[in-house]
């Protein structure tokens, strides 16, 4: 006997009775990213993060100087694990099931931010296309910036509930509204 | 308590993003080493007023661990290395 599965992202519960039309300030939480965590073997570093560069498809995110995450939106796994492999030096998993992807976005989105996060996300400290590892509502997550007022947040899935019931107080007061986006 | 570490690898960080694990002076004895060294390993720790070095875990942020240099009494801190360059002199 087969057992189909269904996917239910675990955020679908909060998402209840959600706005229909997003504000200026938004968070969308996305339903199904690929995510992949890879690992360069001892010096292996430098030439691990240059192919990791050059891998299509997917944005990279730097968690220490030998750890990353790999985020992708339009790709497959299949095909991501197989460019990965290719790479000598590399360990990569799988993490699509273990990770949460929220996006942030709106022009109060750093002082929502503010709320969640101890470091200075101003433009001159935390450019566009950076991203850092850092506690997000005292979870350890890792944090993007994907445009001026755009932020990405990767949180483990157990945490994901109460990040996003956090994000959502942080940003009551400036009528943050919430949704699901593909 | 100093409250904001410079991590080598992720910039000005929180306090509350690392674990402390201790005093990093102490050196690990031989295997073969007399018991009295391994005692004084496992079990002496001296209790400096003043600069001193300690073995921090960024928990939150990079996963490494790091020797942190800093005083108990003004909460400067002097210097923050990679524990792996602390220890070999290569950079991670």
């Amino acid at each position: 006997m087969s057992i189909p599965f269904t996917h239910r992202h675990i955020l679908e519960d909060r998402m209840s009775g959600y706005e229909p039309s997003p504000n200026a300030n938004h968070l969308t939480v996305l339903r199904r990213p690929v995510i992949f965590s890879a690992l360069a073997h001892a010096g292996h570093e430098a030439s691990v993060a240059e192919a990791l560069s050059l891998v299509e498809n997917i944005v990279v995110r730097s968690v220490s100087p030998s750890d990353w995450l790999l985020v992708s939106q339009n790709a497959e796994a299949g095909a991501i694990a197989a460019s990965l492999g290719a790479v000598p030096g590399l360990s990569f998993a799988e993490q699509s099931d273990g990770q949460v992807l929220m996006a942030v976005s709106g022009p109060d989105v750093r002082k929502i931010l503010a709320k969640c996060v101890a470091v200075d996300l101003h433009a001159d400290a935390f450019a566009e296309g950076e991203s850092a590892p850092m506690m997000i509502c005292r979870v350890a997550g890792n944090l993007a910036r994907t445009g001026t007022d755009t932020f990405e947040i990767l949180v483990p899935r157990s945490y994901a509930g109460y990040v996003f019931d956090e994000l959502r107080e942080a940003g009551r007061e400036y009528a943050m509204t919430r949704g699901f986006g593909e | 308590m100093a409250s904001l570490i410079t991590c080598p690898h992720c910039g000005r960080r929180p306090k509350e993003e690392f674990s402390i694990r201790g005093d990093a002076v102490p050196e690990r004895p031989e295997a073969a080493a007399s018991e009295e060294a391994w005692h004084a390993y496992v079990y002496l720790r001296e209790n400096p007023r003043g600069a001193i070095r300690e073995y921090w875990h960024h928990v939150a942020g990079c996963r490494r661990w790091l020797v942190v240099e800093r005083d108990n009494l003004t909460h400067e801190v002097f210097a923050v290395t990679d524990a792996r360059e602390a220890a070999t002199g290569d950079a991670a």
